[in-house]
């Protein structure tokens, strides 16, 4: 590992360490009954579902996941500006395996993070019933889970040979 | 004199009159607005963010996505354009997100102080990128 490398990597155990601090701030809120309302035009959170909880509080954590490596991601291909050599320096580590691995989990929290809002959308649009909304919810996480293990397998194949 | 008659006329109350919870027209329209972005980004992003991993990942494996890769793939004008909507609508989106989020989780100056740092440093980054891009691709 180079100079360069050890910088991403600190920048890095501070993004999964904001995540995990996020994460501590939601769980402890939502153990206390914590407000968890979104943002609905007509006021409220559209469903109270045990489900619809779930989805809120992942779509939440998976958001602010994303938001915290996109901000590592942002500083990391800008050294590209600074110079290419310093680009080419920081680029390989996203090949090792921890890398490989934590981009698996990042296809996932995209893949329901993408669905469910989508899913949000239409609900609020459509104004669907319970029923559907529900539905739509299993249609999600099946996709993102079909989806995450089929993507995972290509970015780990370059692992085993 | 004769005392004014009870007027039925609704007048707006003054902001300090204002149950902490009732949000004024300020607010409100805020909250549209953020409605509004936060969905139309997000929209935008379901295709700009899947077709970014898909490239980097799929189309091309992440080894292989080197300083070459960036500057053969950033000399299409699709790609340019490309890049620079997703690099602002997912600041965007992720501003708006979190400083919604936020909300939930804390209050008076503390707020204040995490929205204004929400705002400060998705502005730095959404520079820094912009800079970025128009470097490499010889804007």
């Amino acid at each position: 590992m180079n100079a360069a490398q050890a910088v991403f990597l600190v920048g890095f155990v501070l993004v999964l360490g904001a995540v995990g601090a996020f994460s501590v701030v939601v769980a402890r809120s939502a153990a206390r009954g914590g407000r968890a309302a979104g943002l609905g035009l007509r006021g409220g959170s559209t469903e109270h579902s045990r489900g619809g909880r779930a989805a809120f509080l992942t779509h939440r954590l998976t958001g602010f996941g994303i938001f915290a490596f996109l901000c590592l991601h942002i500083v990391d291909v800008g050294l590209y500006s600074v110079s290419r050599r310093l680009y080419d320096d920081v680029q390989p580590i996203y090949g090792s395996w921890p890398l490989r691995i934590f981009e698996c989990g990042l296809l996932f929290a995209i893949l329901f993070h993408t669905g469910n809002g989508l899913r949000l959308i239409a609900v609020d649009v459509a104004r669907l019933s319970p029923r559907w909304t529900a539905g739509l919810l299993r249609a999600v996480v099946t996709v993102a889970a079909v989806g995450g293990v089929a993507g995972s397998a290509l970015i780990l194949s370059p692992l085993f040979g | 004199m004769s005392s004014p008659a009870p007027t039925t006329s609704v007048t707006r109350p003054a902001a300090w009159e204002l149950p902490a919870l009732v949000p004024d027209e300020d607010a409100r329209t805020r909250r549209l607005v953020d409605y509004v972005l936060l969905r139309a980004t997000g929209v935008v992003l379901s295709v700009l963010v899947l077709g970014h991993f898909a490239v980097t990942h799929f189309v091309t494996d992440v080894a292989d996505d080197n300083s070459a890769f960036v500057a053969r793939r950033l000399s299409s004008a699709l790609w340019v354009t490309w890049d620079s909507a997703m690099l602002a609508a997912a600041l965007a989106h992720g501003a708006i997100g979190v400083r919604l989020a936020l909300a939930d989780y804390a209050s008076g100056r503390r707020r204040r102080v995490l929205h204004r740092t929400v705002v400060a440093l998705t502005t730095v980054l959404f520079v820094l990128g912009a800079i970025a891009i128009a470097r490499v691709a010889h804007v």
